[in-house]
């Protein structure tokens, strides 16, 4: 061994040798104690179609594939020379204009499943399409990185899939003041105060106690601080506007929540999709766009990333009954202050080279954007929590 | 028979007993008590409802007609909601209780869920009818059933484009388990079940053009097999009754694996697949009433919710009340959330599901106010008042106390405990029990349901 090699070694060993013990102690502590950078994400439930909220208007397969439900050329937002927003999205097409929005388009899998509880579990665990994992991928970064229940929220009565994980699961509160009235319980309060540590040796029982105490203590800290929190908004009087509200103040709250999750019903349009849909767009646009002014106006908006998807896009080719039948591949939204491309992200794929059942093909797989998110935006390994590599893509 | 162990196996194969049948049983011997169980559940009764309304409903009218077809699907979906509750009330009133909670066994191994309430119907019904049966022939009617045909895409299987979907999840979550197969079986198996097909009447088709008539081989053999010779094959591995009895084993006895017990029933289930004769062995075993076993099982929402309602009747006005209590419970029938089905166990609980759990007895039973009145407190007028005005708006019930107190009459206030409560109560909680005031049964019975011991069976 050459002289120089021997000191590069030695100076790497000894360096190594004297990382002060704090440093150490810094790299195990799970990573939401590093940073306040925070996830929202919502679900379009039911399949929304994606081509007709983002409308590729200067396509005549567009055109005829719907020739009663596709949107008029006069009637869309244009934001490029051949995609436009639906005219009830004009709140997300400001954001978009002020570079607060990338739109991915073609997002999907391979070999799509077009039942909605089905593709509903894909995207919410991760999976492939012939893999049945019991855990979501939210629920798997909690298991790695968070240590509380509370470190990711579902705004809703039951938790889903996706905040599931093997030893450690979100929350789901609607209402904190409900949730928190629930566990104070005063006999609640009586069993546990005269409860002893023997309970945690068994097996099963001790789980139920032990899972009691936490959800006790959970819905007190997040009734805690959601009361400490304000909003100075208006909301629109709409289910999913109290959704984002509540997540709003608690944000605001600096709560210790990674994640949030969030979702809006109603967009399997089988059937006279035109009005349906949008009213749903404009229930989602609306209430995005006060979310967003919220966020602003909190000084959270920069640490704060919102992504939209929806389980499955629709089928090109409208149907009889004036609306469409469930597709494949559609289009995510990201939105935030720290967007590295702003805008469309990629093109839409081809209208006329179309997957055999008539559906647009995928070109970005969703769980690159889950990698992405992870690793640029949660600064975790997200090979762990996928169980898989999937190439990163640059909108953060 | 002791009353601990009549308590212990009504528990795990029925929804719980109620007191005065436990009297009639006391005095039998175990023989005699198993033998009953299974004469009660030797009669079948399908489960239906009133779809006549359906009825124009045809292949004639419907295929091909969009329309129509969106107009069955909603009025199906409607359907299915009642079928829940027509299902839950079966598990709460019926007198064939191990064959019900068979089926509800089988309805979370053959896992399938299906829009088309025709369809499902029939399928509910195969698993009871299959129940107690033989497991080749409940495996070979599955395979044929359209809801299954559908859930799994076997539909879609044909000779010029194999699906392996079917074939996969038939050798993984049905027959084998996972990693006691090759990919080569699954794509050549999948080429046996080519050409299944259903009408929309519900009837098997088996569509010979779509048919793979070719050789396959498969687990070492070479034929031209149809999907009944793949499962006749898998079930001479003994791997396949194994896989069954463990899953058996976890599900009535304990999640925690005794290898020696299930190889134990494995020799006895591998000799001719009778569900019967598996199912008497461990009813029969000593080892079943073992301490270990006793109250050490997490209960499904299912078991938690038709348990109480078996103590105390409870009349629904709404079924999307059951729907949603399902729902926030974590468990709702007829929507497994996978293939793979509920997990079971402590995937059951996390921090929303444990308040709704102790919650849910004094919700259903007493306006969600659960009594802290200590012995020799006063009756508190106000509080008296406020439950009093206070309307239920969480689900909509008219509670039966009398048929409770009329089942506990012959029982003491402290009694009821030991009706209620299977496993060992902690000290604490036997300590702040005993400082309770006791002065109605009513009050004294969804105290203890609000236990974290409650949960437990």
């Amino acid at each position: 061994m050459d002289r120089r090699h021997f000191l590069k070694q030695s100076t790497l060993a000894s360096s190594l040798f004297f990382v002060p013990n704090f440093i150490k102690a810094f790299e195990s502590l799970p990573s939401h104690t590093l940073g306040f950078k925070r996830l929202v994400v919502i679900q379009l439930s039911g399949g929304n179609d994606g081509l007709n909220t983002i409308i590729p208007f200067n396509n005549d397969n567009y055109y005829r594939n719907r020739p009663t439900i596709s949107i008029s050329k006069s009637d869309v937002l244009r934001a490029s020379d051949d995609l436009g927003f639906h005219k009830s999205l004009l709140p997300l097409k400001k954001l978009f204009d002020q570079g607060h929005l990338t739109i991915i388009n073609n997002v999907g899998y391979p070999n799509p499943n077009r039942s909605h509880f089905r593709a509903t579990d894909i995207w919410q665990t991760a999976s492939s399409s012939n893999q049945y994992w019991q855990t979501g991928w939210i629920g798997r970064y909690l298991d790695e990185y968070g240590n509380k229940p509370f470190n990711a929220l579902e705004i809703d009565d039951s938790l889903s899939l996706a905040l599931k994980g093997q030893n450690t699961t979100g929350i789901a509160v609607k209402n904190p003041y409900v949730l928190f009235k629930t566990s104070q319980d005063p006999y609640f309060k009586n069993v546990l105060n005269h409860y002893q540590d023997e309970h945690l040796s068994e097996h099963n029982l001790g789980y139920l106690y032990k899972t009691m105490i936490t959800a006790e203590s959970s819905a007190k800290y997040i009734f805690e601080k959601h009361k400490t929190a304000v909003s100075k908004q208006d909301y629109p009087n709409n289910e999913f506007a109290r959704q984002l509200k509540t997540t709003a103040k608690l944000i605001a709250s600096n709560i210790e929540t990674k994640v949030f999750y969030s979702s809006l019903g109603g967009f399997d349009t089988h059937a006279g999709q035109l009005n349906s849909q949008a009213r749903l767009l404009k229930t989602y646009a609306e209430s995005m766009e006060t979310f967003v002014k919220d966020l602003k106006q909190q000084g959270t908006f920069n640490d704060t990333l919102i992504v939209t998807f929806s389980e499955f896009g629709r089928r090109v080719k409208q149907n009889a009954a004036n609306g469409t039948d469930h597709g494949a591949a559609s289009n995510v939204f990201i939105i935030g202050n720290q967007l590295k491309t702003p805008g469309f992200y990629n093109n839409l794929a081809s209208l006329s080279d179309l997957d055999d059942n008539g559906d647009l093909k995928y070109t970005i797989d969703f769980r690159s954007i889950y990698a992405t998110i992870l690793d640029k935006w949660l600064a975790v390994d997200d090979e762990t929590i996928l169980n898989a590599s999937f190439q990163k893509l640059k909108f953060i | 028979m002791k009353v601990q162990y009549i308590q212990h196996l009504y528990q795990r194969l029925g929804f719980g007993i109620v007191p005065n049948q436990l009297v009639q049983l006391a005095n039998k011997d175990r023989h005699q008590v198993v033998e009953e169980l299974f004469y009660m559940s030797s009669s079948m009764t399908n489960l239906s409802i009133d779809t006549t309304d359906l009825d124009h409903y045809t292949s004639e009218t419907v295929i091909g007609n969009k329309k129509k077809l969106f107009e069955f699907r909603d009025k199906s979906k409607e359907k299915l909601k009642a079928y829940n509750l027509a299902w839950i009330e079966r598990l709460i009133n019926t007198s064939e209780a191990l064959r019900e909670r068979m089926t509800l066994f089988w309805a979370n191994h053959f896992v399938c869920r299906d829009e088309n309430i025709f369809h499902m119907v029939q399928y509910n019904n195969i698993l009871r009818a299959n129940a107690l049966g033989n497991f080749g022939d409940f495996v070979k009617a599955i395979s044929k059933e359209p809801s299954m045909l559908k859930y799994l895409n076997n539909k879609q299987n044909r000779k010029q484009k194999p699906n392996e979907n079917f074939a996969r999840e038939l050798m993984e979550l049905f027959m084998l388990g996972e990693s006691h197969y090759s990919e080569e079986d699954i794509k050549e198996s999948a080429r046996a079940f080519t050409g299944y097909n259903n009408n929309f009447e519900g009837e098997f088709i088996f569509r010979r053009m779509h048919h793979d008539y070719g050789f396959k081989t498969f687990f070492g053999s070479t034929g031209r097999y149809n999907g009944d010779d793949i499962i006749d094959i898998i079930l001479e591995q003994k791997q396949c009754a194994r896989f069954i009895c463990k899953k058996i084993y976890s599900y009535f006895v304990n999640e925690t694996i005794d290898d020696a017990k299930v190889e134990e029933l494995t020799s006895i289930f591998y000799k001719d697949y009778n569900i019967e004769k598996l199912m008497r062995h461990i009813f029969m075993s000593d080892w079943f009433y073992q301490q270990e076993h006793i109250g050490a099982k997490i209960k499904s929402p299912i078991e938690f919710l038709v348990g109480i309602c078996r103590t105390v009747p409870v009349t629904f006005e709404s079924a999307m009340d059951v729907l949603k209590i399902q729902k926030l419970l974590g468990q709702m029938l007829l929507n497994p959330p996978n293939v793979a089905g509920w997990k079971g166990g402590k995937n059951w609980i996390d921090s929303n599901t444990i308040m709704i759990r102790l919650k849910l007895p004094s919700i259903l039973l007493a306006n969600a106010r659960i009594s802290t009145k200590e012995k020799g407190e006063f009756e508190d007028a106000f509080e008296t008042y406020i439950t009093k005005k206070r309307k239920n708006k969480f689900v909509n019930v008219t509670v039966d106390w009398e048929t409770f107190e009329k089942q506990f009459a012959d029982y003491s206030i402290n009694e009821l405990q030991e009706l209620l409560l299977l496993p060992k109560l902690s000290e604490g909680t036997k300590t702040y029990l005993k400082t309770l005031s006791k002065s109605s049964k009513q009050e004294y019975c969804v105290q203890l349901m609000s236990l974290p011991e409650y949960q437990m069976c």
